[in-house]
């Protein structure tokens, strides 16, 4: 009998995925529960097991292909079988009566593919590579098994991108160009940060902070911290900053059902920590913050970046974000519009500290000065109730003793 | 007297004439220091004669074992003084050749003992006195020695290391080899095929520690029917009145008559003789020279190779860093990049490993697949009467890249490089598949696990 497999629900709110790679051939036997696909959805990679035993009969979507929840990806039967429901289908969506449940548990559905990160070239590649000034991790592979090839490293090298002293141009005017497969995690921010800005109505407010004291907070705590092992950040002080201020002004902590017109104003609150990683922007969320001390949010962003980094995130790691924070700090710059992680309400930007003159009591003084930048949806909340927010956010920065007043 | 150079090359194993004779290649300056002889432990005192001595030990057994294929030769007997002469002469031809080699590379050989005066300063002695050479570059290339064990004080004439095991005139009676690591039993083995009772001592709990015990199995198999006795979790204590004395795995104590008692427990690095700390450089708490992937330790200008850089310790491997080092001296932009470094091991059937064992390959977070092909399979193997031990390649599922190919049996020495050169070009086991291997030949066993891996070995009824 022919089994039609369809894209299962991984993932309280995913509705469809994106085909990474094939792990099975058509013809090739697999066992039940053997992993059948790698599919990407919503920023993490979850491998796909088969329901049961047989033969793959046909694959039906190809890799790099956004299939919906419920389509079909594969045929499974006898070997020799037909896939007779597979040609009568259009392969557009068609109506599932039921959802269709994860064959196993859930976590052995969704597990997130780690494969060791190798940089696979022939000895003569690597010495190319080194020759041109190269550097293969930053060099997309086209050969077998992920090998970059001689072709691969010249054209990530060609003239335009890095200019050889002494090099003949011999391609057109404008250099020559290298076209980079547009997938995965880079598409998934495209389509986030495309959808977020042509929905939301976003504006930026952005307010100049003194962060000396907590400067000095953290010199004090560190030590304390690393005795710990906790290697201790702004972030987690930031954090305890902002979740008082939320609480007093929940529209920030909020979402906007617009086919109910209801604004829903969260009672939770799961910071999302937008990360840098090798593949693009990830966003993994930091649950309850609100009842977590500052060691233990230390802690756990140190986990959760290292986890984006390695591409490790579990679905339900990077789902569930009520108010997101990024912080490009540690890189430079004074202040950045960020956008909103749609569907939430509000983004804030946390900027590098720099030692800059002010005035304070009519005295010039040297202190530790940054910026937070605060995008927010102008649907959900006026600028005026922002200013406030940030104000508040403000207070308890550059007087952290106030937090004591506060419960959790 | 002061001389001067571009580069000075401290010692000429390996490691150190490569990097003098490729230095001479790229049109540098250089000088090369050595003590003994040219071509240092690896050709002098090691590799070369050992695999020498293996060589007639091995011809004698199979020429004994060759009656059962119609081949009837009787009274075989070894003529062991001229087995040694002969060594010696492949040992001579050899050395004269990296002599004439370094000196048609204009590479300057100093004979004496350096060590370093101050930064960019070299002082020789030698017999005739002492010389300061001046020099830019140097590269240190000076080797390893064996450790020395308590209980055992080396007297060259009843307990001996490696070196005088290879000039010995006859075979000893009984030989109490103390170490199961790959120099004792190669020696050991050799021993015992040219008719000595050979008993071997090992501390930790395998013979040939570190080497996947899968392939050790088969060793052991051959050892007893050599009649190589070996304990392992044993402690060799002391050699008193021809006895050695030690304490086996259950711990009962008991003796070993010995007339020659070879201790190879191992090797330390030659870094403490050179006066490192005139210049500063930086070595780990074993004493190996720290570096980098182009060869450069802490200070500019000095440059380390080979065994005084750590393990492993193998000729191959100081040669390709010693020619890393020249090149990255002649502003080459060269580095040691090399995923694998193959070892052998000339033990009776031989073994031979490059890559990942299948455990190696779980912890860096593969998912590995397994193919084996035994050698009892092998058309070729069969003729050759050595059908005992396996080809094993390890390869990761989702790529099938080839991560590391593992073989016990009959030449494995010769047949690793395939899987050395398959991994260096991140070949899949598909490649090494497909690839034809000439028939009847020894190497298609490669081909064989190869497809093993995949599940469609040819000549093997997998389950």
């Amino acid at each position: 009998m022919v089994y039609e497999f369809r894209l299962p629900d991984v993932g309280e709110g995913v509705a469809e995925g994106e085909v990474v790679k094939w792990l099975v051939k058509e013809g090739q036997e697999v066992k039940e529960n053997q992993p059948l696909v790698e599919v990407m959805t919503d920023k993490v990679n979850v491998e796909i097991p088969s329901p049961k035993k047989g033969t793959i009969l046909k694959l039906m979507a190809k890799e790099g292909e956004v299939v919906k929840v419920g389509q079909a990806l594969l045929s499974i039967g006898e070997r020799g079988e037909e896939t007779t429901t597979a040609k009568s289908q259009p392969t557009i969506t068609q109506p599932q009566p039921k959802p269709i449940s994860v064959p196993t548990t859930s976590s052995q559905a969704a597990k997130p593919t780690q494969k060791p990160h190798e940089i696979l070239a022939t000895p003569a590649t690597r010495k190319l590579a080194r020759d041109l000034g190269v550097d293969l991790a930053l060099v997309q592979a086209t050969g077998p098994a992920g090998r970059i090839t001689d072709e691969d490293v010249q054209r990530f090298k060609q003239p335009g991108r890095v200019s050889v002293p002494g090099a003949v141009q011999v391609t057109g005017p404008r250099g020559a160009e290298e076209r980079v497969p547009f997938r995965g995690i880079r598409r998934k921010v495209a389509e986030h940060m495309a959808k977020s800005k042509s929905t939301a109505a976003q504006v930026t407010h952005v307010d100049e902070i003194d962060m000396t004291e907590i400067v000095q907070l953290r010199q004090k705590a560190k030590d304390a911290a690393e005795r710990r092992g906790v290697r201790l950040t702004y972030l987690p002080f930031i954090i305890k900053a902002l979740i008082p201020p939320l609480k007093q002004y929940p529209y920030l902590n909020s979402t906007l059902d617009e086919e109910k017109a209801e604004i829903v104003l969260k009672k939770y609150y799961n910071l999302g920590i937008a990360t840098d990683t090798e593949q693009g922007l990830v966003v993994p969320v930091l649950k309850d913050a609100e009842h977590k001390s500052i060691t233990q949010l230390s802690t756990e962003i140190a986990s959760l970046s290292e986890k984006a980094r390695a591409g490790q995130l579990a679905l339900e790691e990077v789902q569930g974000g009520t108010f997101t924070i990024t912080n490009v700090g540690g890189i430079g710059g004074v202040f950045a519009t960020p956008i909103i992680n749609y569907p939430e309400v509000a983004i804030l930007g946390v900027h590098k500290i720099t030692k800059r003159p002010v005035v304070k009591d009519s005295q010039i003084v040297i202190r530790d000065m940054t910026y937070l930048s605060l995008s927010f949806d102008h649907r959900v909340l006026d600028g005026a109730m922002a200013a406030h927010f940030v104000t508040a956010i403000k207070q308890y920065l550059e007087d952290p003793k106030l937090l004591l007043l506060e419960t959790d | 007297m002061t001389q001067k150079t571009e580069t000075i090359v401290l010692g000429s194993g390996p490691g150190g004439y490569v990097a003098a004779i490729r230095l001479g290649q790229l049109g540098k300056e250089t000088a090369l220091v050595e003590k003994d002889n040219l071509g240092g432990v690896c050709v002098n005192i090691g590799c070369i004669p050992s695999k020498a001595l293996i060589r007639v030990a091995r011809l004698k057994m199979q020429v004994e074992a060759a009656k059962q294929i119609g081949l009837d030769v009787s009274g075989v007997k070894v003529d062991f003084a001229r087995t040694q002469a002969w060594k010696q002469s492949v040992v001579d031809k050899l050395v004269s050749g990296i002599d004439f080699l370094c000196k048609s590379h204009n590479v300057k050989i100093i004979k004496g003992t350096g060590q370093f005066v101050g930064p960019n300063q070299v002082e020789v002695a030698s017999a005739t006195g002492k010389d300061v050479v001046e020099t830019k570059n140097t590269i240190i290339a000076t080797g390893s020695r064996y450790f020395d064990l308590p209980g055992f004080r080396f007297d060259g004439t009843h307990v001996i290391s490696s070196t005088e095991a290879l000039s010995l005139q006859t075979p000893p009676g009984n030989l109490v080899v103390i170490g199961g690591g790959v120099s004792g039993l190669e020696l050991g083995i050799m021993y015992a095929n040219l008719g000595s009772k050979v008993t071997v001592i090992e501390m930790l709990d395998q013979l040939l520690p570190g080497t996947d015990i899968a392939l050790v199995k088969i060793v052991e198999r051959s050892l007893r029917r050599l009649g190589i006795v070996y304990h392992v979790k044993s402690k060799a204590k002391e050699y008193r009145d021809g006895k050695v004395y030690a304490t086996l795995e259950d711990g009962k104590e008991t003796s070993f008559a010995a007339d020659k008692v070879l201790v190879a427990v191992g090797r330390r690095p030659n870094s403490d003789q050179i006066s490192l700390e005139k210049v500063g450089v930086k070595t780990d708490s074993h004493g190996f020279v720290q570096v980098n992937k182009r060869m450069e330790t802490n200070v500019p200008g000095v440059y380390a190779i080979g065994d005084v850089v750590g393990p492993p310790m193998l000729a191959h491997k100081a040669s390709k860093e010693g020619i890393v080092a020249a090149e990255v001296i002649a502003g080459l932009n060269s580095e040691a990049d090399f995923r694998a470094i193959p070892g052998v091991i000339f033990t009776e059937p031989e073994i031979a490993t490059v890559g990942l064992t299948e455990t190696q390959a779980k912890e860096k977070g593969y998912d590995p697949i397994v193919g084996r092909f035994p050698f009892t399979a092998l058309g070729r193997a069969l003729i050759a009467g050595e059908t005992e031990g396996f080809v094993k390649i390890v390869a990761d599922k989702a790529s099938n890249l080839v991560l590391g190919v593992h073989i016990v049996g009959p030449e494995a020495s010769d047949l690793i490089s395939e899987g050395a050169l398959a991994i260096e070009m991140g070949a899949t086991v598909e490649d090494i598949g497909l690839t034809i291997h000439p028939h009847p030949t020894l190497p298609e066993s490669i081909m064989e696990a190869a497809e093993a891996a995949q599940g469609k070995a040819i000549h093997f009824l997998q389950k």
